[in-house]
């Protein structure tokens, strides 16, 4: 039997393109100290913290989480950090969820924040994720990489770019009853089209934001949440999958994962749902936060959590099939389209998925939510977290 | 707390100083794989999840985990990163396997040495609001470490040489071909003299866990992990007293208390800890409770550490020997794994029964773990 | 309240060592003009640009195949968009599956006006046939190629 660990506390910042009220730890601490006020904890009571941080670079700070150590309230406690790229967020619950899990603590702090906005360019710093021997000179990034994965969709499924504009005018509206979320104002498949092409098909619009802000989440055994009688949502499955590195690999011949898709995330919902006990997820499954930070992946991901078949998923964003008030309701926080301090952007999605089955989530809350899932999505699409979270 | 499963270490590849532009740096870490696959008796196959301790800066690469995961055997699997050292690449393995879900693990870090400047690496974690203009470097917090020290102790210079020649002379039996004639001298930081730290090369240490469970299935020894801890220090040297190593005593607390140890000098027959430069190593043997500063003149003086004393430290020449930077810490738990798999090579103890090893990272010790592994099983929780 | 800020810049060099495979690659494009891959024994797989080791099966490569010039545009891009310290803007680059190979390698392409994106990415569209351009003059990079609509 797969033991429970529950969330008791979370805490995120209200999130905007820049903070410059705050340093980077101070944005930790604001996030840490709202996650400890829902939890009703003091830090005393935190045994363990996991500190969620990605590239350094975007935050100009080699090993950046020892300047959070104060802000997390670290000091003579254990503590490592986890970085996966975007997915930091995800995999940094579920590295707190494994000390739980693992009888080593009963309570566990995991945090961060993100500075996107002070970094001087992220497509230059993100343009260094890529292989130095083959792929460096060639002028990658993540919005690039992207869009060449929104080619192979289009090719294969005929996704159009109205598609793709109908999922960022989804998201909009949904943020828009978000208080937490950084672009807000909805927006038109016109508007959309009229933002300026930056890589083909991918528009402004198309693309997430450069956020900042914290998040924070405080996890604990299910004998600690009994024992005080607290309030808790339950993660029921955890799972991490990572396909081939070259994107190259994933066209041609013989591949197992192709660049339409997004196969290591399937697996890594396999996993996930295995543990928690998922076989039908179109039925089971209340609502979603699926990392999506331009508006093509977001049919992929929808597509490998089972909401839908290959393909078939820009038909049902058309029926409304995705947004609040319709079948399975995906992004009601506005996602990352809306919303991306990419050290967070993962843990953002449990954090939203939790409030959601807790009936918390206010203004965007899906009504009956007891089931979600969240996922995190790094690097070149290669590496993928999945979440499963319950009432 | 105790751990729901019992988890140890059925293989391990060192590899503390990789010469030669023959392989890249994603060829490396294949073959450090492929020799930690090896040593335990297993394929790629039998490994459930991955963890990597990697630094994107010393590697050159923004996400170091995207393009190393294929080396490692990261396609298909489920693999994740701790930048923050290479040994907590362990404690979360280690993590995984406890909780049930996993039944094994492979964890590795590696440090090269492409970046033009390591010091320059390092000089990037000071935070750029107080500290960045300072030349502030990790060998410079060591050496401030040992001007606190200086301050503190009176003829720990003295000390400081006899752990330095303890090392050096286990590093040239454990190691050979390796450290030759003596390893190229460190930088000079006042008050360190160049020969009281290594010059970084180039290195990487892979280590596959397992469940008690799968371990009897498959009929492999392990070293059991018997205890664990790991704690940090604030970041802000100036909020720290350099003199002392608090998280270091709580990381060893956690662990002692896991393992059942109350007096750590009789329960353990060996330790590698940390030792950037030999002031670390003296402060490490009293924040373990091996020997109190009153005592370190004496324990030293009567090779109660030394290769053939009753607690012998370093048998593998530690990072005073060979000093791959950003991986020494894992080695040190790889080293004692080894040892209590009866595998360590030149360097084998003929008592190694319980080890304890300590790793650190960052400034003067920032960031501690503590393992204790024993060849007994012992009961599980 | 005064606000204050602080400019960084990160300033490391890394010299990367490319290993044998690489380099022979490279050598072979500098001075011959010729791109290759290299086999994986255990799915016969032809791994273009080559590898020691194939990650899906973590079995060592053996042969070296000459592939290209031909080959398949698998996807592209257009961009737009200035980026610090990438190519002004408009420049078209994505994967080419070179004939021999099983997987694609990635390349800029030229030849093709960019100003109407729509026209642009019908001449680049999926399953185009293109040829290997290489430069008179080869460094050992990967810019020492490009690739051109062949209409072949």
């Amino acid at each position: 039997m797969n033991p429970r660990v529950g969330i008791i506390g979370i805490g995120q910042s209200a999130f905007r393109a820049k903070r410059d009220d705050a340093s980077y730890p101070d944005l930790v601490r604001e996030a840490t100290k709202l996650a400890m006020e829902d939890a009703k904890l003091e830090f005393d009571d935190i045994e363990a913290i996991v500190y969620s941080l990605s590239p350094d670079a975007m935050v100009g700070i080699g090993n950046a989480e020892r300047l959070g150590i104060d802000a997390v309230g670290a000091r003579n406690k254990r503590f490592l950090r986890i970085n996966t790229g975007g997915a930091t967020g995800i995999s940094s619950v579920a590295a707190a969820y494994y000390h739980v899990a693992a009888g080593a603590c009963d309570v566990v702090l995991t945090a961060g924040a993100d500075k996107v906005g002070e970094c001087g360019d992220s497509q230059t710093v993100l343009n260094k994720i890529w292989d130095p021997i083959y792929e460096r000179p060639l002028p990658l990034g993540t919005i690039t990489m992207l869009a060449m994965s929104a080619i192979r969709y289009m090719h294969k499924y005929g996704m159009t770019e109205e598609d793709m504009a109908q999922v960022v005018v989804k998201n909009r509206w949904q943020a828009a009853k978000n208080p937490k979320a950084h672009l807000r104002k909805q927006t038109t498949v016109d508007e959309v089209f009229a933002s300026r092409m930056i890589s083909w098909p991918v528009k402004l619009f198309d693309c997430c934001p450069q956020s900042s802000g914290g998040g924070a989440m405080v996890l604990a055994s299910e004998k600690y949440i009994k024992d005080r009688k607290l309030d808790a949502v339950w993660i029921t499955g955890v799972g991490h999958c990572s396909e081939t590195y070259y994107i190259g690999d994933r066209m041609g011949r013989g591949y197992t994962a192709d660049h339409a898709d997004a196969y290591a995330l399937e697996h890594s919902f396999k996993r996930a749902y295995q543990m928690a006990g998922i076989t039908d997820p179109r039925r089971q499954i209340h609502v979603a936060e699926l990392y999506a930070p331009f508006s093509n992946t977001e049919f992929h991901s929808i597509e490998a959590a089972g909401l839908a078949k290959l393909g078939e998923s820009p038909a049902m964003m058309r029926e409304g099939d995705f947004r609040i008030g319709g079948a399975i309701p995906v992004n009601p926080s506005g996602g990352v389209l809306c919303t991306n301090a990419i050290a967070v952007t993962a843990m953002i999605r449990v954090a939203e998925i939790a409030l959601q089955v807790a009936g918390r989530a206010g203004e965007h809350q899906v009504k009956g939510a007891k089931l979600g899932v969240a996922i995190g999505y790094c690097g070149d699409h290669q590496f993928f977290g999945t979440m499963v979270v319950e009432a | 707390m105790a751990y729901r499963v019992q988890t140890g270490v059925i293989g391990a590849a060192i590899m503390p100083h990789i010469t030669g532009d023959e392989r890249a740096l994603e060829e490396i870490l294949y073959d450090v794989t492929q020799e930690a696959l090896r040593d335990a008796g297993l394929t790629i196959e039998d490994i459930d999840g991955i963890v990597v301790g990697a630094n994107d800066q010393y590697d050159g690469r923004a996400i170091s985990i995207m393009m190393a995961s294929g080396s490692v055997g990261g396609v298909d699997r489920d693999i994740l990163s701790t930048p923050s050292g290479g040994e907590h690449a362990f404690v979360m393995g280690a993590l995984r396997v406890a909780c049930g879900q996993y039944r094994t693990q492979l964890v590795l870090a590696w440090s090269p040495t492409e970046a033009s400047s390591l010091a320059e690496v390092q000089r990037l974690a000071a935070d750029p609001y107080f500290h960045r203009r300072l030349p502030q470097d990790e060998l410079g917090a060591h050496a401030m470490q040992a001007t606190a020290l200086q301050a503190a102790v009176p003829g720990v210079d003295g000390l400081a040489q006899k752990v330095l020649e303890k090392n050096r002379r286990n590093g040239a039996k454990a190691y050979p071909d390796m450290v030759g004639n003596g390893p190229l001298p460190g930088p000079i930081r006042y008050p360190l003299a160049p020969e009281m730290s290594a010059a970084p090369v180039t290195g990487a240490v892979a280590l596959v866990l397992a469940s008690a469970d799968f371990a009897r299935e498959r009929g492999r020894e392990a070293a059991w992990i018997a205890g664990m801890g790991w704690a940090t220090e604030p970041a802000f040297i100036g909020d720290r007293k350099l003199t002392e190593a608090p998280a270091l005593q709580e990381a060893a607390r956690q662990a002692y208390a896991e393992a059942g140890i109350t007096n750590p000098v009789g329960a353990i027959d060996l330790a590698e800890v940390a030792d950037p430069t030999p002031y670390q190593e003296l402060l490490a043997y009293e924040a373990l409770g091996l020997a109190p500063r009153a005592n370190w003149a004496a324990k030293l003086g009567d090779g109660t550490f030394g290769p053939g004393g009753s607690l012998p430290v370093n048998l593998s020449g530690g990072a005073l020997s060979l000093n791959p930077v950003y991986c020494t810490g894992l080695i040190r738990i790889a080293e004692i794994a080894r040892q209590v798999l009866g595998r360590a090579g030149p360097h084998q103890h003929k008592n190694a029964a319980t080890g304890l090893a300590h790793a650190a990272s960052g400034d003067a010790m920032q960031y501690n773990t503590v393992v204790i592994l024993r060849r007994e099983q012992g009961v599980s929780a | 309240m005064e606000l204050l800020k602080r400019k960084e810049t990160w300033n490391i060099t890394y010299t990367h060592a490319l290993g044998e495979t690489a380099s022979w690659f490279y050598v072979q494009l500098r001075d011959h003009g010729k791109i290759y891959g290299k086999r994986d024994a255990k799915s016969g797989r032809v791994l273009v640009p080559p590898r020691a080791f194939s990650d899906q099966t973590l079995e060592p490569t053996t042969d070296w195949v000459e592939v290209g010039p031909g080959g398949v545009i698998e996807t592209f891009t257009i961009v737009y968009e200035e980026f610090n310290g990438l190519p002004p803007p408009p420049y078209a680059f994505g994967y080419v599956m070179l004939d021999g190979a099983d997987t694609a390698i990635g390349g800029f392409f030229k030849g093709v006006e960019l100003a109407d994106g729509k026209a642009a990415a019908e001449k680049l569209k999926v399953g185009t046939r293109v040829t290997t351009k290489f430069a008179d003059r080869r460094i050992g990079d990967v810019l020492d190629f490009w690739f051109e609509r062949s209409g072949k």
